[in-house]
Protein backbone atom coordinates (compact mmCIF):
# COMPACT_ATOMS: atom_id res chain seq x y z
CA UNK A 1 0.00 0.00 0.00
CA UNK A 2 1.45 3.41 -0.98
CA UNK A 3 1.90 6.27 1.53
CA UNK A 4 -1.00 8.10 -0.06
CA UNK A 5 -3.29 5.10 0.20
CA UNK A 6 -2.29 4.64 3.82
CA UNK A 7 -3.11 8.27 4.53
CA UNK A 8 -6.45 7.98 2.77
CA UNK A 9 -7.27 4.82 4.66
CA UNK A 10 -6.38 6.43 7.98
CA UNK A 11 -8.67 9.39 7.18
CA UNK A 12 -11.57 7.09 6.47
CA UNK A 13 -10.89 5.10 9.61
CA UNK A 14 -10.56 8.17 11.83
CA UNK A 15 -13.74 9.80 10.49
CA UNK A 16 -15.63 6.53 10.84
CA UNK A 17 -14.46 6.34 14.43
CA UNK A 18 -15.73 9.85 15.17
CA UNK A 19 -19.03 9.11 13.48
CA UNK A 20 -19.41 5.86 15.34
CA UNK A 21 -18.72 7.62 18.62
CA UNK A 22 -21.66 9.95 17.95
CA UNK A 23 -24.38 7.99 16.24
CA UNK A 24 -23.78 4.73 14.49
CA UNK A 25 -24.56 5.34 10.82
CA UNK A 26 -27.01 3.02 9.21
CA UNK A 27 -25.89 1.04 6.24
CA UNK A 28 -26.43 3.31 3.24
CA UNK A 29 -27.17 0.22 1.18
CA UNK A 30 -29.97 -0.66 3.54
CA UNK A 31 -32.71 -2.04 1.27
CA UNK A 32 -35.08 0.47 2.79
CA UNK A 33 -33.19 3.27 1.06
CA UNK A 34 -32.60 1.55 -2.30
CA UNK A 35 -35.78 2.84 -3.80
CA UNK A 36 -34.94 6.39 -2.71
CA UNK A 37 -31.42 6.20 -4.12
CA UNK A 38 -32.73 5.01 -7.49
CA UNK A 39 -35.30 7.81 -7.64
CA UNK A 40 -32.63 10.38 -6.80
CA UNK A 41 -30.43 9.01 -9.57
CA UNK A 42 -33.34 9.34 -12.00
CA UNK A 43 -33.86 12.93 -10.88
CA UNK A 44 -30.19 13.69 -11.40
CA UNK A 45 -30.28 12.17 -14.88
CA UNK A 46 -33.05 14.60 -15.71
CA UNK A 47 -31.19 17.41 -13.96
CA UNK A 48 -28.00 16.78 -15.93
CA UNK A 49 -29.71 17.94 -19.13
CA UNK A 50 -30.68 21.28 -17.56
CA UNK A 51 -28.59 24.44 -17.09
CA UNK A 52 -26.54 25.10 -13.95
CA UNK A 53 -25.70 28.15 -11.87
CA UNK A 54 -22.34 29.80 -12.58
CA UNK A 55 -20.21 32.19 -10.59
CA UNK A 56 -20.90 35.81 -11.47
CA UNK A 57 -20.58 39.30 -10.05
CA UNK A 58 -24.19 39.99 -10.95
CA UNK A 59 -26.87 38.84 -8.56
CA UNK A 60 -29.55 39.40 -11.19
CA UNK A 61 -27.91 36.69 -13.32
CA UNK A 62 -27.96 34.27 -10.38
CA UNK A 63 -31.65 34.95 -9.83
CA UNK A 64 -32.49 34.70 -13.54
CA UNK A 65 -30.66 31.40 -13.87
CA UNK A 66 -32.32 30.05 -10.73
CA UNK A 67 -35.75 30.86 -12.13
CA UNK A 68 -34.83 29.35 -15.50
CA UNK A 69 -33.59 26.13 -13.88
CA UNK A 70 -36.69 25.91 -11.70
CA UNK A 71 -38.91 26.43 -14.74
CA UNK A 72 -37.06 23.77 -16.69
CA UNK A 73 -37.40 21.29 -13.82
CA UNK A 74 -41.15 21.92 -13.59
CA UNK A 75 -41.45 21.38 -17.34
CA UNK A 76 -39.42 18.19 -17.15
CA UNK A 77 -41.56 16.71 -14.35
CA UNK A 78 -44.94 18.39 -14.75
CA UNK A 79 -46.87 15.75 -12.88
CA UNK A 80 -44.43 15.34 -9.99
CA UNK A 81 -46.21 14.78 -6.71
CA UNK A 82 -45.49 14.15 -3.08
CA UNK A 83 -44.22 10.61 -2.65
CA UNK A 84 -42.51 10.27 -6.03
CA UNK A 85 -39.05 10.19 -4.48
CA UNK A 86 -39.85 9.61 -0.82
CA UNK A 87 -41.86 6.61 -1.97
CA UNK A 88 -44.14 4.63 0.34
CA UNK A 89 -41.43 1.96 0.22
CA UNK A 90 -38.63 4.12 1.63
CA UNK A 91 -40.59 6.54 3.81
CA UNK A 92 -40.76 4.16 6.80
CA UNK A 93 -36.95 3.87 6.74
CA UNK A 94 -36.63 7.67 6.80
CA UNK A 95 -39.17 7.96 9.59
CA UNK A 96 -37.31 5.34 11.59
CA UNK A 97 -34.05 7.29 11.32
CA UNK A 98 -35.57 10.74 11.87
CA UNK A 99 -37.66 9.70 14.83
CA UNK A 100 -34.80 7.68 16.23
CA UNK A 101 -32.70 10.85 16.26
CA UNK A 102 -35.44 13.09 17.63
CA UNK A 103 -36.68 10.74 20.30
CA UNK A 104 -33.45 8.91 21.12
CA UNK A 105 -30.87 9.42 23.85
CA UNK A 106 -29.25 12.42 22.07
CA UNK A 107 -32.61 14.01 21.23
CA UNK A 108 -32.01 17.10 23.38
CA UNK A 109 -28.97 18.12 21.36
CA UNK A 110 -30.55 17.21 18.04
CA UNK A 111 -33.63 19.29 18.76
CA UNK A 112 -31.45 22.14 19.97
CA UNK A 113 -29.60 22.11 16.65
CA UNK A 114 -32.88 22.39 14.77
CA UNK A 115 -34.06 25.22 17.03
CA UNK A 116 -30.79 27.07 16.51
CA UNK A 117 -31.54 27.12 12.78
CA UNK A 118 -34.54 29.29 13.66
CA UNK A 119 -37.11 27.15 11.84
CA UNK A 120 -40.34 28.70 10.69
CA UNK A 121 -43.67 27.10 11.48
CA UNK A 122 -46.93 27.19 9.57
CA UNK A 123 -45.35 26.92 6.11
CA UNK A 124 -47.10 24.74 3.54
CA UNK A 125 -44.92 23.23 0.86
CA UNK A 126 -45.75 21.80 -2.54
CA UNK A 127 -43.69 19.58 -4.84
CA UNK A 128 -42.23 21.69 -7.66
CA UNK A 129 -43.12 24.75 -5.57
CA UNK A 130 -40.53 27.35 -4.66
CA UNK A 131 -38.81 26.98 -1.31
CA UNK A 132 -40.04 30.25 0.23
CA UNK A 133 -37.43 32.97 -0.21
CA UNK A 134 -37.88 34.41 3.27
CA UNK A 135 -37.31 31.04 4.99
CA UNK A 136 -34.05 30.34 6.75
CA UNK A 137 -32.14 27.44 5.22
CA UNK A 138 -32.66 25.73 8.59
CA UNK A 139 -30.01 23.59 10.20
CA UNK A 140 -30.10 19.85 9.65
CA UNK A 141 -28.53 18.03 12.61
CA UNK A 142 -25.24 16.48 11.51
CA UNK A 143 -25.85 13.31 13.52
CA UNK A 144 -29.02 12.85 11.48
CA UNK A 145 -27.20 13.49 8.19
CA UNK A 146 -24.72 10.78 9.13
CA UNK A 147 -27.51 8.22 9.09
CA UNK A 148 -29.24 9.22 5.87
CA UNK A 149 -28.39 8.35 2.27
CA UNK A 150 -25.88 10.74 0.77
CA UNK A 151 -27.14 13.16 -1.81
CA UNK A 152 -25.59 14.57 -4.98
CA UNK A 153 -24.32 18.16 -4.88
CA UNK A 154 -27.47 19.86 -6.12
CA UNK A 155 -29.76 18.26 -3.56
CA UNK A 156 -30.08 18.75 0.18
CA UNK A 157 -32.33 17.67 3.01
CA UNK A 158 -34.20 20.45 4.77
CA UNK A 159 -36.46 20.60 7.79
CA UNK A 160 -39.45 22.92 7.45
CA UNK A 161 -41.88 22.92 10.33
CA UNK A 162 -42.65 19.20 10.83
CA UNK A 163 -41.91 18.26 7.23
CA UNK A 164 -38.76 16.60 5.95
CA UNK A 165 -37.85 18.08 2.60
CA UNK A 166 -35.69 17.21 -0.39
CA UNK A 167 -34.64 20.50 -1.95
CA UNK A 168 -32.92 21.31 -5.23
CA UNK A 169 -30.52 23.90 -3.85
CA UNK A 170 -29.74 25.71 -7.12
CA UNK A 171 -33.33 25.90 -8.30
CA UNK A 172 -34.63 26.41 -4.74
CA UNK A 173 -37.59 24.19 -5.41
CA UNK A 174 -39.12 21.42 -3.35
CA UNK A 175 -38.34 18.12 -5.07
CA UNK A 176 -40.33 16.05 -2.58
CA UNK A 177 -41.15 15.96 1.12
CA UNK A 178 -42.45 13.72 3.87
CA UNK A 179 -45.25 15.60 5.62
CA UNK A 180 -45.24 15.43 9.39
CA UNK A 181 -42.00 13.44 9.52
CA UNK A 182 -40.75 15.24 12.61
CA UNK A 183 -42.58 14.38 15.79
CA UNK B 1 -25.64 85.01 20.25
CA UNK B 2 -26.80 83.17 17.13
CA UNK B 3 -23.16 83.00 15.96
CA UNK B 4 -22.07 81.51 19.28
CA UNK B 5 -24.79 78.89 19.06
CA UNK B 6 -23.71 78.01 15.52
CA UNK B 7 -20.10 77.74 16.61
CA UNK B 8 -21.03 75.56 19.57
CA UNK B 9 -23.09 73.30 17.29
CA UNK B 10 -20.19 73.07 14.85
CA UNK B 11 -17.72 72.19 17.60
CA UNK B 12 -20.02 69.52 19.02
CA UNK B 13 -20.59 68.09 15.53
CA UNK B 14 -16.88 68.02 14.77
CA UNK B 15 -16.00 66.42 18.09
CA UNK B 16 -18.60 63.68 17.46
CA UNK B 17 -17.35 63.14 13.94
CA UNK B 18 -13.72 62.95 14.94
CA UNK B 19 -14.26 60.95 18.14
CA UNK B 20 -14.49 57.56 16.44
CA UNK B 21 -11.24 58.17 14.60
CA UNK B 22 -9.49 59.05 17.83
CA UNK B 23 -11.00 56.14 19.69
CA UNK B 24 -9.76 53.65 17.11
CA UNK B 25 -6.27 53.60 18.55
CA UNK B 26 -4.38 50.91 16.78
CA UNK B 27 -3.19 48.16 19.10
CA UNK B 28 -2.14 45.80 16.33
CA UNK B 29 1.60 45.59 15.68
CA UNK B 30 1.49 46.25 11.89
CA UNK B 31 4.47 44.04 11.21
CA UNK B 32 5.93 43.85 7.77
CA UNK B 33 4.64 40.91 5.73
CA UNK B 34 1.93 40.02 8.22
CA UNK B 35 -1.46 38.52 7.26
CA UNK B 36 -4.12 41.13 8.05
CA UNK B 37 -7.85 40.65 7.91
CA UNK B 38 -11.17 41.78 9.33
CA UNK B 39 -13.95 39.58 10.69
CA UNK B 40 -17.65 40.40 10.43
CA UNK B 41 -20.74 38.35 11.15
CA UNK B 42 -24.53 38.63 10.95
CA UNK B 43 -24.20 41.93 9.15
CA UNK B 44 -26.52 41.75 6.13
CA UNK B 45 -29.44 43.83 7.36
CA UNK B 46 -29.02 46.80 5.05
CA UNK B 47 -29.85 49.05 8.02
CA UNK B 48 -27.96 52.08 9.30
CA UNK B 49 -25.89 50.23 11.96
CA UNK B 50 -24.42 47.92 9.31
CA UNK B 51 -23.37 50.99 7.31
CA UNK B 52 -21.89 52.60 10.39
CA UNK B 53 -19.80 49.52 11.17
CA UNK B 54 -18.70 49.45 7.52
CA UNK B 55 -17.64 53.09 7.86
CA UNK B 56 -15.59 52.28 10.99
CA UNK B 57 -13.98 49.43 9.06
CA UNK B 58 -13.03 51.82 6.30
CA UNK B 59 -11.53 54.29 8.76
CA UNK B 60 -9.63 51.47 10.46
CA UNK B 61 -8.43 50.22 7.07
CA UNK B 62 -6.57 53.49 6.64
CA UNK B 63 -4.53 52.74 9.76
CA UNK B 64 -4.48 48.99 9.42
CA UNK B 65 -4.61 48.09 5.73
CA UNK B 66 -6.16 44.64 5.90
CA UNK B 67 -6.34 42.85 2.56
CA UNK B 68 -9.41 40.69 3.14
CA UNK B 69 -12.44 40.15 5.33
CA UNK B 70 -13.98 36.87 6.43
CA UNK B 71 -17.76 36.76 6.80
CA UNK B 72 -19.32 34.50 9.41
CA UNK B 73 -22.73 34.05 7.84
CA UNK B 74 -26.12 35.72 7.70
CA UNK B 75 -24.55 37.80 5.00
CA UNK B 76 -27.90 38.74 3.48
CA UNK B 77 -31.00 38.75 5.67
CA UNK B 78 -34.52 38.71 4.26
CA UNK B 79 -35.00 39.21 0.54
CA UNK B 80 -32.32 38.04 -1.87
CA UNK B 81 -33.26 40.08 -4.93
CA UNK B 82 -30.47 41.92 -6.76
CA UNK B 83 -31.43 45.14 -4.97
CA UNK B 84 -30.95 43.39 -1.62
CA UNK B 85 -27.39 42.34 -2.48
CA UNK B 86 -26.61 45.95 -3.31
CA UNK B 87 -28.21 47.39 -0.21
CA UNK B 88 -26.88 44.73 2.16
CA UNK B 89 -23.41 44.21 0.73
CA UNK B 90 -22.22 46.15 -2.29
CA UNK B 91 -23.09 49.65 -1.08
CA UNK B 92 -21.96 49.47 2.55
CA UNK B 93 -18.65 47.80 1.67
CA UNK B 94 -18.08 49.57 -1.66
CA UNK B 95 -15.19 51.72 -0.44
CA UNK B 96 -13.46 48.61 0.92
CA UNK B 97 -14.14 46.69 -2.30
CA UNK B 98 -12.79 49.63 -4.25
CA UNK B 99 -9.70 49.58 -2.07
CA UNK B 100 -9.12 45.96 -3.14
CA UNK B 101 -10.31 44.27 0.04
CA UNK B 102 -11.55 40.76 -0.74
CA UNK B 103 -14.46 39.16 1.08
CA UNK B 104 -14.60 35.45 1.89
CA UNK B 105 -18.06 34.33 2.97
CA UNK B 106 -19.42 31.41 4.92
CA UNK B 107 -23.14 30.73 4.92
CA UNK B 108 -25.53 31.24 7.82
CA UNK B 109 -29.05 29.97 8.36
CA UNK B 110 -30.50 33.14 6.83
CA UNK B 111 -28.42 32.91 3.66
CA UNK B 112 -29.38 31.52 0.29
CA UNK B 113 -27.15 28.61 -0.74
CA UNK B 114 -26.82 30.32 -4.13
CA UNK B 115 -24.77 33.07 -2.52
CA UNK B 116 -21.91 30.69 -3.24
CA UNK B 117 -22.16 31.77 -6.89
CA UNK B 118 -21.79 35.45 -6.05
CA UNK B 119 -18.26 36.30 -7.13
CA UNK B 120 -17.65 38.96 -4.47
CA UNK B 121 -18.06 36.26 -1.80
CA UNK B 122 -15.14 34.25 -3.24
CA UNK B 123 -16.81 30.89 -2.64
CA UNK B 124 -16.32 29.64 -6.21
CA UNK B 125 -19.66 27.86 -6.22
CA UNK B 126 -18.90 25.87 -3.05
CA UNK B 127 -20.68 26.15 0.28
CA UNK B 128 -17.45 25.08 2.01
CA UNK B 129 -13.92 25.74 0.81
CA UNK B 130 -10.41 26.60 1.91
CA UNK B 131 -7.81 29.17 0.98
CA UNK B 132 -4.35 30.15 2.09
CA UNK B 133 -2.87 33.54 2.93
CA UNK B 134 0.80 33.57 3.86
CA UNK B 135 1.32 30.97 6.57
CA UNK B 136 -2.38 30.74 7.40
CA UNK B 137 -4.86 28.16 6.11
CA UNK B 138 -8.50 29.21 6.28
CA UNK B 139 -11.37 26.73 6.18
CA UNK B 140 -14.86 28.11 5.56
CA UNK B 141 -17.50 25.61 6.65
CA UNK B 142 -21.23 25.33 6.10
CA UNK B 143 -22.37 24.66 9.65
CA UNK B 144 -26.04 24.42 8.64
CA UNK B 145 -25.34 21.29 6.67
CA UNK B 146 -22.42 19.28 8.02
CA UNK B 147 -22.97 16.16 5.97
CA UNK B 148 -20.48 13.30 5.79
CA UNK B 149 -19.14 14.60 2.49
CA UNK B 150 -18.19 17.96 4.00
CA UNK B 151 -16.67 16.32 7.05
CA UNK B 152 -14.54 14.02 4.93
CA UNK B 153 -13.44 16.99 2.85
CA UNK B 154 -12.54 18.93 6.00
CA UNK B 155 -10.55 16.06 7.44
CA UNK B 156 -8.59 15.66 4.22
CA UNK B 157 -7.92 19.41 3.96
CA UNK B 158 -6.79 19.67 7.57
CA UNK B 159 -4.56 16.63 7.22
CA UNK B 160 -2.84 18.21 4.22
CA UNK B 161 -2.48 21.66 5.76
CA UNK B 162 0.87 21.00 7.42
CA UNK B 163 1.97 22.81 10.52
CA UNK B 164 0.92 26.36 9.65
CA UNK B 165 -1.88 28.29 11.28
CA UNK B 166 -5.23 26.58 10.75
CA UNK B 167 -8.27 28.80 11.17
CA UNK B 168 -11.84 27.61 10.73
CA UNK B 169 -14.78 29.96 10.31
CA UNK B 170 -18.47 29.24 10.08
CA UNK B 171 -21.79 30.42 11.42
CA UNK B 172 -22.71 28.51 14.58
CA UNK B 173 -20.52 28.96 17.67
CA UNK B 174 -19.34 25.73 19.30
CA UNK B 175 -18.99 27.66 22.56
CA UNK B 176 -21.02 30.71 23.51
CA UNK B 177 -22.23 32.48 26.62
CA UNK B 178 -25.03 34.30 24.82
CA UNK B 179 -28.51 33.55 26.09
CA UNK B 180 -30.41 33.39 22.82
CA UNK B 181 -28.91 30.19 21.36
CA UNK B 182 -25.87 29.33 23.44
CA UNK B 183 -23.28 26.76 22.44
CA UNK B 184 -23.96 24.52 19.46
CA UNK B 185 -23.25 21.36 21.36
CA UNK B 186 -24.10 18.85 18.67
CA UNK B 187 -21.85 20.54 16.13
CA UNK B 188 -19.16 20.63 18.78
CA UNK B 189 -19.27 16.87 19.27
CA UNK B 190 -18.70 16.46 15.54
CA UNK B 191 -16.17 19.21 14.81
CA UNK B 192 -14.09 19.51 17.94
CA UNK B 193 -12.44 16.07 17.63
CA UNK B 194 -11.28 17.01 14.12
CA UNK B 195 -10.01 20.40 15.27
CA UNK B 196 -8.04 18.78 18.07
CA UNK B 197 -6.69 15.96 15.96
CA UNK B 198 -5.38 18.26 13.23
CA UNK B 199 -4.31 21.20 15.35
CA UNK B 200 -6.81 23.93 14.48
CA UNK B 201 -5.76 26.90 16.61
CA UNK B 202 -8.49 29.48 16.05
CA UNK B 203 -12.21 29.36 15.29
CA UNK B 204 -14.44 32.29 14.33
CA UNK B 205 -18.24 32.01 14.44
CA UNK B 206 -21.27 34.29 14.39
CA UNK B 207 -24.98 33.53 14.88
CA UNK B 208 -25.13 35.05 18.36
CA UNK B 209 -25.51 38.80 17.88
CA UNK B 210 -22.78 39.78 20.29
CA UNK B 211 -19.01 39.86 20.42
CA UNK B 212 -17.35 37.30 22.64
CA UNK B 213 -13.82 36.03 23.04
CA UNK B 214 -13.80 32.78 24.89
CA UNK B 215 -11.16 31.36 27.13
CA UNK B 216 -9.26 28.78 25.09
CA UNK B 217 -11.17 25.52 25.07
CA UNK B 218 -8.91 22.47 24.94
CA UNK B 219 -6.22 24.79 23.60
CA UNK B 220 -8.33 26.31 20.79
CA UNK B 221 -9.12 30.04 20.68
CA UNK B 222 -12.78 30.77 19.91
CA UNK B 223 -14.22 34.14 18.89
CA UNK B 224 -17.86 34.98 18.23
CA UNK B 225 -18.49 38.06 16.10
CA UNK B 226 -22.18 38.10 15.28
CA UNK B 227 -22.88 41.77 15.81
CA UNK B 228 -21.64 43.53 12.69
CA UNK B 229 -25.19 44.45 11.65
CA UNK B 230 -27.58 42.76 14.05
CA UNK B 231 -27.38 43.16 17.83
CA UNK B 232 -28.97 41.45 20.81
CA UNK B 233 -28.36 44.10 23.40
CA UNK B 234 -27.46 42.72 26.81
CA UNK B 235 -27.76 39.10 25.68
CA UNK B 236 -24.42 37.91 27.02
CA UNK B 237 -24.52 35.95 30.26
CA UNK B 238 -20.86 36.00 31.10
CA UNK B 239 -19.91 32.49 32.13
CA UNK B 240 -16.74 30.61 32.93
CA UNK B 241 -16.27 30.38 29.17
CA UNK B 242 -16.05 34.14 28.67
CA UNK B 243 -12.72 35.91 28.45
CA UNK B 244 -14.20 39.19 27.16
CA UNK B 245 -17.69 39.95 25.91
CA UNK B 246 -19.42 42.96 24.43
CA UNK B 247 -23.16 43.19 23.80
CA UNK B 248 -23.84 46.90 24.06
CA UNK B 249 -23.36 47.79 20.39
CA UNK B 250 -22.35 46.43 17.01
CA UNK B 251 -18.74 45.57 16.33
CA UNK B 252 -16.14 44.07 14.01
CA UNK B 253 -12.86 42.34 14.64
CA UNK B 254 -9.48 42.85 13.03
CA UNK B 255 -6.69 40.33 13.14
CA UNK B 256 -2.99 40.34 12.32
CA UNK B 257 -0.85 37.23 12.09
CA UNK B 258 2.88 37.56 11.94
CA UNK B 259 4.89 34.36 12.11
CA UNK B 260 3.61 32.46 15.14
CA UNK B 261 1.89 35.44 16.75
CA UNK B 262 -1.73 36.46 16.37
CA UNK B 263 -2.99 39.89 17.48
CA UNK B 264 -6.61 40.99 17.51
CA UNK B 265 -8.60 44.15 18.10
CA UNK B 266 -12.40 44.36 18.35
CA UNK B 267 -13.93 47.73 17.57
CA UNK B 268 -17.47 48.95 18.22
CA UNK B 269 -19.81 50.81 15.87
CA UNK B 270 -18.80 54.04 17.57
CA UNK B 271 -15.11 53.31 17.13
CA UNK B 272 -14.27 52.20 20.66
CA UNK B 273 -11.83 49.36 21.10
CA UNK B 274 -13.74 46.79 23.16
CA UNK B 275 -11.15 44.03 23.21
CA UNK B 276 -7.57 43.53 22.13
CA UNK B 277 -4.68 41.20 22.76
CA UNK B 278 -2.36 38.66 21.26
CA UNK B 279 -1.29 35.07 21.63
CA UNK B 280 1.36 32.72 20.36
CA UNK B 281 0.38 29.86 18.10
CA UNK B 282 -0.39 26.88 20.32
CA UNK B 283 2.17 24.18 19.79
CA UNK B 284 4.72 26.51 18.17
CA UNK B 285 8.11 27.10 19.75
CA UNK B 286 8.43 30.37 21.66
CA UNK B 287 10.52 32.87 19.73
CA UNK B 288 13.59 34.22 21.44
CA UNK B 289 13.21 37.76 22.86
Amino acid sequence: MSGLSLQAASLVISWSAIAAAQTPPLNEQSPGFDDFTQRVQQYMKLRKALPNERTTKRQDQIVDRRLAIAGAIREARPSAKQGDIFTPGCTPEFLKVIRGALLGSKAVNVRKTIRQGEPVIGVHLAVNGAYPGHLPRTTVPPTLLLRLPRLPDKLAYRIVDHDFVLQDTEARIVVDFIPGALP
Amino acid sequence: MRKTRRLTFLLVFLSLAVAPLCAQDLTLPLKSGSVRFAVIGDMGTGDAPQYEVAQRMLEFHQKFPFSFTIMLGDNIYGGKAPGDLQKKFEIPYKPLLDAGVQFYASLGNHDDTNERFYKFFNMNGQSYYSFKKGNVHFFALDSDYLDPKQLEWLEKELANAGTDWKICFFHHPLYSSAAFHGSSTELRTILEPLFLKYGVQVVFAGHEHVYERLKPQKGIYYFTEGASGELRYGNLRKTDLTAVGYDKDRSFLSVEISGDDLSFQAISRTGVTVDSGSFHRPGAAQSSP
